[in-house]
């Protein structure tokens, strides 16, 4: 078990990466122009209130001790308070966390469903008319605009044939996942074309390759060539370009979430840089830094699980 | 005799690109006798994988087909056979092993699973009667503990031992042929000779008959009854081994004979006192003392501290200007890493490496631009070691400018250096993709005798090539030895090749120096047992020198 | 491998050259395209592009407006053509300068190493850390919303892709033969660097340069329908999708037709990445 040893340490290794993350987010609020009271709280705020914040977060002090303050301010759950939603940042954050989730998480999982079948057929029938198809659709797919395809999606689903809700977030489980259905379907249309294209080419290569002929050559049908070693070998790298991919992801269900009024994350930063609620987007800018992170971690300990060669 | 077990009749495979068809398979006919280990012998290109994949019908693309003749395995023609068919005489009837064990065993797929998945298919066993057989395969091909390696995938094993589980993966549905496709090329010698060894104990146990195919009529004169030797898609000749290697009847096969880099029977040497006297008369030119070199390999703080691998460990040798020095080994012995050490490319852990008088440990600067402008390397890989965007002529023309040589004599120096490697001058506009391998290691030396360097070292120079064009460039490197006085270190992995070009030989067997010597001494007389086991298990091209395969492969140097 | 092609028929030699770069042909052919038409923009588009004619709002597609006409009675197909020259220019721009910077950088991190190559490469993961889009947004908020925002945006954020692609070519690359050859004949660093590597990684970042390209106009394009980018009544593709939402129930045109040519322009530059990609050997 001494492969996933790693899951232990690798937090200690990522503290660099955390320490990078919360001196982008600092400066990125930092580097706005004026005064940086005003700048946090608004131009309508409260002499009082402006006394306060300054003394919370040291805005008369040095720059590095500023920072010293953010720092101490974060490890208290403390990022400041929305001006838009007059409440804490992180407690606002954290009721947008679940519509995001919930759509990145159905996304993958259509997106797998889409392009697992696309790239098995075209592989399997390469150089023909299906792989033809298949190529020709997902090199067109990967060019689709979200918000553009978001649109017709609605134009088709929701104007013509009112299947789908045009935009909001549902109470029930079942509800939420009739909401997101249109949402979800549109990232993965995209996503899907970026899978296939990969794992196509990895399926391809994969059935070149000698371990292929090897197990032919022990007479194995085509049938467990494929499924026993073609698809596990050909898993792999699209397994770290999905990783690679889920910061696109994210940033995509930015826009998605604002085509379909889901009150997500992605929505939260949108309306935040709009109305300069800049403690919300500094605030959404880390949650998002730190999603990227973690899933990068969980794409390590699936990699190490299906490939037994990889050692972290 | 009995009828064949496999009949090759006539068989013709074109290649069908949107022109006229290409013949890759020219009206080929070999018989395969029961029991019998027939040797495919040619160099790369001669088709003689592609055959035994047309046998399979796992042609390598689907612009192949095989056109004319028949295939009879027991009254069937194979060519004829639906694809359901040949599922079944796969795996069942003949068997096939591959070149590289490392690349055809499925890397995420237990060892164990690889052998069961055929006996389960082709049996109908079930899983656990599977896993049975899959052991008791595992125990019989040498797999000292079969239960637990069972469940081992291939990267945990050495190449040798992936070979050994690609045979029982061959083998588990218990085959009457065993087609196997340069088993040992990508081993070591001791290891191959274990494998063939096998092979061979195996043909014993289970009566199987092998096709081996082989670019070296060594392995050939050690392990086969017949011989058929292919060239561009035609069979030269076939028959009986010792008829065939003592008569051989055809250009070709005395060509690829001569080729043979064997070693000598013991000739009786000349007493070695004359040059031990001509040593003590000039200074070395190179001298390497107590020399270790440590690497870094990979290993972070939380994993465990950093692990330190010690490619080379207190080697001292001397080098006389004009000799010829091969430096032999299997991989992971530290040859190559000795190497670049004494080109400074390297960094030495401790030790010295001094260079005509001038010493790397102790004046880095000052040594490093002599070695720089004095010595020269020639590299293994001969296209990788060329800059792919650049024509000859810009290669060679780069270094003749960057060693001060003045524009207006470098075309003429360009078409010198050609010459020297008998290279026509029209290559100065070719690239290294449109030259073939023996073509780009000639560009390769030229490139080295640009610098008009006192020292070169060759590593693995001729490794990559096939036997014909071996011999050229090691006569090449034995004449231009004899022209320009070179001083050579030559490393190798093939003993042969080093016996034939260097008059001194080092051994080495991770990382140290095992024996050391005139070659003609230390090839006849072997001091330590690493030595002769390495000897040992070269497979000779005359059949009565057996092969002896070392039990252990421990020097005795400690 | 060597068929000589010469006496073939020379349609059959051109036919078989079309089939074997269909892809090229076919990227080519799109991109010039879309180049003609953003330069002959004033020749070609038949009305103003930002002129409000109040009797044609909304109109469907017709004659005289083949892309029909938006809620400010302005001519689609006019603000579409208009539009070309902003969208390519996203592209072009947005690409460029990430190249150039990532490159070079790549470049010097993977030939230098060790304390150098370490803190590129942390700065490189802290980047990629941030969602590609959450990242340029936050930039965009502090300099405000408009193109140039967008472009230095993509500067800073951009060069990541391509420093860490040349980075790991180049460490390839640099224990090569050939580059051990080049060192042990003495040439120096610049030299090895420059002549020997960068030509030789830089064939990864060509092929590179077609797929962001993509991502480049996609992402520009969305951030202009977020409003963030390019300012009405400016004709730019992205905007004029986010114009059209508030219609989809009565001018589905409106968002389609700009919608589709980004769809085109993105799948030219992916055809050509493919094709230079088979050309160059090189595969993402």
């Amino acid at each position: 078990m001494h492969r996933y040893r790693f899951v232990l340490y690798r937090p200690l290794q990522l503290l660099p990466v955390l320490f990078g993350i919360s001196i982008i987010t600092f400066v990125l609020v930092r580097l706005i122009p004026g005064d940086p009271a005003r700048v946090l709280l608004g131009t309508r705020a409260t002499p009082t209130a402006l006394a306060r914040i300054r003394e919370q977060y040291g805005l008369d002090e040095p720059i590095w001790l500023q920072y010293v303050y953010f720092i101490e301010n974060l490890a208290r759950g403390e990022m400041g308070k929305s001006i838009l939603y007059k409440i804490d940042v992180l407690r606002l954050i954290a009721t947008r966390i679940e519509p995001t989730l919930m759509l990145v998480l159905t996304s993958v999982v259509l997106s797998i469903l889409i392009a697992l079948p696309m790239s098995a057929i075209a592989a399997r029938r390469q150089g023909r008319l299906p792989d033809h198809a298949v190529r020709v659709i997902s090199t067109m797919g990967i060019g689709f605009p979200p918000f553009w395809l978001a649109l017709m999606l609605i134009i088709f689903f929701s104007v013509q044939l009112d299947l789908f809700p045009v935009s909001g977030y549902g109470d029930t489980f079942v509800d939420k996942l009739w909401h997101l259905a249109l949402p979800s379907l549109t990232i993965a249309l995209s996503l899907s074309a970026v899978i296939t294209r990969s794992l196509r080419a990895a399926m391809i290569q994969s059935l070149r390759s000698d371990i292929a002929t090897a197990a032919r050559a022990r007479g194995m049908p085509e049938r467990i060539v494929f499924w026993r070693h073609v698809l596990p070998n050909s898993l792999v790298p699209t397994i770290n370009l999905l990783a690679v991919n889920i910061g696109w992801l994210i940033g995509g269900s930015v826009v998605i979430e604002t085509v379909f009024a889901l009150p997500g994350m992605g929505q939260l930063l949108v309306r935040a840089i709009f109305s300069r609620d800049y403690m919300v987007v500094q605030g959404v800018a880390m949650v998002f830094a730190c999603a990227t992170v973690l899933v990068n971690f969980l794409a390590d300990v699936v990699t190490v699980t299906v490939d037994p060669r990889v050692k972290l | 005799m009995t009828a064949p077990l496999l009949s090759i009749r006539d068989l013709v495979v074109n290649f069908h690109d949107d022109v006229s068809p290409r013949t890759l398979i020219d009206h080929v006919s070999v018989d395969l006798a029961e029991g019998e280990i027939l040797g495919l012998v040619g160099e790369s290109g001669s088709g003689k994988s592609l055959l035994c994949r047309a046998v399979m019908g796992l042609l390598p693309s689907t612009k192949l087909s095989i056109d004319e003749g028949s295939v009879e395995l027991s009254g069937r023609d194979l060519v004829k056979a639906s694809s359901a068919e040949m599922l079944a005489v796969r795996g069942r009837e003949i068997g096939m092993i591959f070149q590289n064990p490392s690349s055809h065993l499925d890397p995420v797929m237990k060892i164990g699973q690889q052998i069961a998945e055929g006996i389960r298919f082709h049996q109908g066993a079930t899983a656990s009667e599977a896993r049975e057989a899959a052991i008791a395969m595992l125990a019989q091909v040498g797999f000292p503990d079969p239960k637990r390696q069972f469940n081992n995938y291939p990267h945990e094993f050495s190449g040798g031992m992936r070979q050994r589980a690609m045979i029982a993966a061959a083998l588990s549905c218990r085959p009457k042929i065993l087609i196997a496709d340069e088993p040992t090329t990508a081993l070591d010698v001791t290891i191959q000779a274990q494998i063939l060894e096998l092979i061979l104990d195996l043909r014993e146990r289970l009566g199987l008959s092998v096709i081996m195919i082989t670019h070296d009529l060594g392995i050939v004169a050690q392990t086969c009854d017949r011989i058929a030797v292919m060239r561009h898609g035609r069979l030269v000749e076939q028959g009986e081994k010792r008829q065939i290697l003592a008569a051989p009847k055809h250009d070709y096969t005395q060509m690829l004979i001569g080729s043979h880099p064997s070693l000598p029977a013991e000739e009786m040497t000349t007493p070695a006192a004359e040059e031990m006297t001509n040593c003590h008369k000039t200074k070395p030119l190179l001298e390497i003392d107590d020399l270790h070199v440590r690497f870094d390999v990979g290993g972070s703080f939380f994993n465990g501290g950093s692990k330190v691998v010690h490619a080379v460990k207190g080697v001292s040798l001397q080098v006389m200007p004009g000799n010829t020095i091969g430096i032999v080994g299997e991989s992971g012995s530290g040859k190559s890493t000795l190497a670049r050490a004494i080109l400074g490319l390297t960094p030495l852990s401790s030790g010295h490496v001094t260079f005509d008088g001038v010493d790397l440990a102790q004046q880095p600067r000052q040594a490093v631009a002599k070695l720089r402008r004095e010595t020269a390397m020639v590299f293994q890989d001969p296209l990788n070691a060329l800059n792919p965007r650049m024509t000859v002529g810009e290669t060679l023309g780069e270094v003749l400018r960057f060693h001060g040589t003045p524009s207006a004599d470098i075309p003429g120096r360009i078409n010198e250096l050609l010459d020297l490697v008998h290279l026509g001058r029209e290559f100065a506009d070719r690239r290294p993709r449109s030259m073939s391998g023996g073509q780009c290691q000639r560009v390769g030396i030229a490139r080295a005798l640009a610098v008009n360097p006192r020292l070169i070292i060759a590593d693995e120079c001729v490794a990559a090539l096939d036997v014909t064009i071996q011999k050229q460039i090691v006569d090449l490197f034995a004449e231009l030895k004899e022209r320009m006085n070179l001083t050579l270190l030559f490393i190798a992995h093939d003993l042969a090749i080093v016996r034939n070009l260097c008059e001194r030989v080092v051994v080495m067997y991770h990382g140290e120096v095992v024996e050391e010597g005139r070659s003609a001494d230390v090839f006849a007389r072997p001091q330590k047992a690493y030595t002769a086991a390495l000897i040992h298990a070269v497979p000779d091209i005359d059949p009565d020198k057996k092969l002896l395969a070392p039990k252990i492969a421990a020097p005795t140097a400690a | 491998m060597s068929v000589s092609t010469a006496r073939l028929p020379l349609s059959i030699g051109f036919s078989r050259w079309l089939g074997r770069h269909l892809t090229l042909a076919l990227g080519l052919g799109l991109l010039a395209f879309f180049i003609v038409v953003a330069l002959a923009a004033p020749l070609i588009a038949p009305y103003d592009p930002v002129m409000q004619t109040a009797e044609v709002r909304l109109q469907p597609p017709s004659l005289s407006h083949p892309f029909g006409t938006d809620n400010f009675g302005r001519d689609i197909l006019s603000r579409v053509i208009w539009g070309a020259r902003i969208d390519l220019q996203i592209a072009f721009i947005g690409v460029i300068f990430p190249f150039v910077i990532g490159t070079l950088l790549g470049t010097i991190a993977g030939f230098f190493g060790g304390f150098v190559d370490a803190v590129f490469m942390r700065i490189i993961d802290v980047i990629l850390a941030f969602p590609f889009l959450v990242l340029m947004l936050s930039i965009i908020a502090i300099l405000g919303p408009g193109l140039t925002s967008f472009y230095i945006a993509m500067a800073l954020v951009g060069w990541v892709s391509y420093a860490r692609l040349v980075r790991a070519q180049i460490l390839v690359l640099k224990n090569s033969d050939y580059a051990v050859a080049a060192v042990s004949l003495g040439f120096s660093r610049t030299r090895i660097m420059f002549r020997h590597l960068l030509p030789n990684a830089v064939a990864g970042s060509l092929v590179f340069v077609m797929s962001d390209a993509v991502l480049v106009l996609l992402n520009g394009a969305a951030i202009s329908y977020l409003g963030l980018g390019v300012q009405p009544p400016t004709a730019e593709w992205g905007i004029m999708v986010a114009e059209g939402q508030p219609f989809i129930t009565t001018g589905w045109w409106i968002p389609l037709f700009p919608g589709l040519s980004i769809v085109f322009l993105a799948f030219a530059f992916s055809l050509l990445g493919d094709a230079l990609g088979d050309m160059l050997g090189v595969h993402e």
